[in-house]
């Protein structure tokens, strides 16, 4: 059964996440994996990436890098990588995913630069997320999508904003429709906007 | 009267295509003033920009119309949930919003609030 979870910032959707993937994996006797979808670019990412790392400690999650191509991982399994596509995955998060895939960056001299926008990004992060979602379920395990709602402000963004805000609403949808489950965390408290039984 | 409201993007008009039967829709974001002939009103916070470019308040047209409109269904963009925005034509559009929202809440029989494509009754 896939989840997915979406809210404002900083309201504690990655805590319930865990919590749920972890419950899950222990309820189910499955491998667990934390799928880490950030691309670090600077200092600032080093060190969040630190934390993160230290908030998980202990909660037996098995860290796959995967900041972009969620698909790499089923074809990565397939190759003989030790990573049972029948687990449960927390990817976390869509948002940072569909950036990585919308606003390459290059390395130069060691800092990262965007390199422009891929138009082609929205429509094939939907694909390949839910193809990864129908895949996992067909194994038998499950995925647990975290993205963010940013969608509730008045202010006025640059184009590319808008467009990558729009992107992301897209795969959202399309998650929250394949999803057996989806809910909306609100400081710390769920509202669940879909539950059924597959 | 029915209100359906949401963050950007969130599928608002395309849940209530799928839910209500819509024979004529006055899309607010092209029209520059509300088609009373319509069942179906979207994008209304764009109209509620133009009312602040005129200076009008946006509720006074529905005000107007409360009788007609008994029978309408009414989308709404939800802009109130970030920060204080730096201009002031914004700021004046969000408050308007608000304003218009609570009215609209307040006379809607039924109220639904959509989520990533999925609605959900809250009044």
């Amino acid at each position: 059964m896939n989840t997915f979870i979406s809210g404002g910032c900083k309201n504690g959707k990655s805590f319930y996440a865990q919590r749920l993937a972890r419950d899950t994996a222990v309820r189910e006797g499955r491998p667990l994996y934390y799928i880490a979808t950030m691309i670090p670019r600077d200092e600032e990412d080093q060190a969040r990436i630190r934390r993160h790392l230290a908030e998980r400690e202990g909660w037996g999650f098995e860290t796959i890098e995967q900041g972009i191509d969620i698909t790499a991982i089923l074809r990565r399994a397939k190759a003989g990588e030790n990573i049972d596509t029948g687990g449960v995955f927390l990817l976390d998060s869509v948002t940072a995913i569909t950036e990585n895939e919308m606003f390459p960056r290059s390395l130069k001299g060691g800092a990262a630069e965007e390199i422009g926008t891929d138009a082609a990004a929205p429509e094939r992060v939907r694909r390949d997320m839910l193809a990864f979602g129908r895949a996992v379920r067909e194994a038998g395990g499950s995925v647990v999508f975290v993205s963010d709602g940013i969608y509730g402000d008045g202010g006025e963004y640059s184009d590319s904003t808008e467009e990558y805000r729009k992107a992301l609403a897209s795969v959202d949808i399309a998650l929250a429709e394949d999803c057996e489950r989806v809910v909306e965390i609100a400081y710390g408290t769920e509202e669940i906007w879909k539950e059924e039984d597959r | 009267m029915i209100l359906i409201f949401g963050g950007a993007y969130q599928g608002k008009l395309d849940y209530a295509k799928a839910n209500f039967n819509l024979n004529k829709i006055c899309d607010l974001s092209e029209a520059a003033e509300p088609d009373i002939s319509a069942d179906c009103f979207c994008n209304t916070e764009s109209y509620v920009m133009n009312c602040v470019k005129k200076g009008v308040e946006a509720k006074t047209w529905f005000e107007e119309n409360e009788e007609l409109l008994r029978d309408r269904i009414i989308i709404v963009t939800d802009v109130s949930q970030g920060v204080v925005p730096i201009d002031k034509d914004v700021r004046a559009f969000r408050e308007m919003n608000g304003r218009l929202m609570v009215y609209l809440a307040g006379k809607a029989d039924r109220v639904i609030r959509v989520f990533c494509g999925i609605g959900k009754d809250i009044k």
